[in-house]
């Protein structure tokens, strides 16, 4: 059955993904010499990825009611973060032997996504 | 692209925009099929449709390299927009300091980990297979 929190996700998630692919386009772009700084990470997803984890963190301490996170943490964030293109990225380094982008592509995602979650949700109990 | 109404309308699109639409739909779905999860299945759910997720993008983009005979809007639609919508890193990030806080870290640690490996094993699995069934289709052809 639909109800009102799914249908929330699913707008919330068409305006993130919206964001998502416009970055993309635009970090393709313009970003591309800071990636070829460092082992060629694929920045977008990267900042697309970190930035959203610290703006849910935020969300969630803040504390908003159901329908609110369900629209802006669960879709709009949701459908703004990806882990399917990221572990694709993460592939495609593997498959060009870029062990070291690779590792570093890791890393970055999954150490920098835990530690700006927390920072995300201390800052948000501070402006509860 | 050009749409064609039933009674004559032509209505001319560039890819650009059609390919902001299409995303737009398909990220609806994808949305509401992950919410659905997450409401019926918890962490696991988002567990599940992250590794999912991953196998069907990798199948995708290298099906799509292989096979080219699409829409550009579809593949954009299906990739980007349905599985990119329907995976989340954010969630998977929150559901990790959700385990943390509730006292459960030895769960946080096999979530985290669990994610991390088999999301990379599920892509590799989607990457062979959709080049194998890619260049199948194009054989036959």
């Amino acid at each position: 059955m639909i109800n009102l929190n799914l249908l929330l996700a699913g707008l919330g998630a068409s305006v993130g993904a919206i964001l998502r692919y416009a970055i993309t386009n635009y970090g393709k772009k313009h970003w591309e010499w800071i990636g070829k700084k460092f082992s060629n990470l694929p920045i977008p997803t990267l900042f697309i990825n970190l930035t959203g984890a610290l703006i849910l963190g935020f969300v969630f301490g803040i504390g908003s009611n159901v329908f609110l996170y369900a629209l802006v943490g669960t879709g709009v964030l949701g459908g703004y973060t990806t882990f399917s293109t990221m572990n694709t990225e993460l592939v495609e380094l593997y498959k060009s032997k870029n062990y070291r982008g690779l590792i570093f592509y890791g890393i970055s995602s999954y150490f920098g996504g835990l530690v700006l979650i927390f920072i995300g949700y201390y800052l948000g109990v501070l402006f509860k | 692209m050009k749409w064609t109404f039933f009674h004559g309308e032509e209505i001319y699109l560039s890819t650009k925009i059609t390919n902001y639409i299409s995303v737009a739909c398909f990220a609806f779905f994808g949305g509401m099929a992950r919410a659905s999860l997450n409401a019926s299945f918890g962490f696991y759910g988002t567990f599940w449709g992250n590794i999912i997720g991953c196998f069907l993008l990798a199948f995708f983009t290298y099906f799509f390299m292989e096979f080219k005979d699409f829409h550009q809007w579809l593949t954009v639609g299906l990739g980007t927009g349905f599985v990119g919508a329907f995976t989340t890193f954010s969630t998977f990030n929150l559901d990790t300091l959700k385990n943390i806080q509730a006292n459960m870290p030895f769960t946080a640690l096999i979530y985290f980990l669990s994610s991390i490996v088999f999301g990379f094993i599920f892509a590799f699995l989607g990457m062979k297979i959709g080049k194998k069934v890619g260049l199948l289709v194009r054989k036959d052809d």
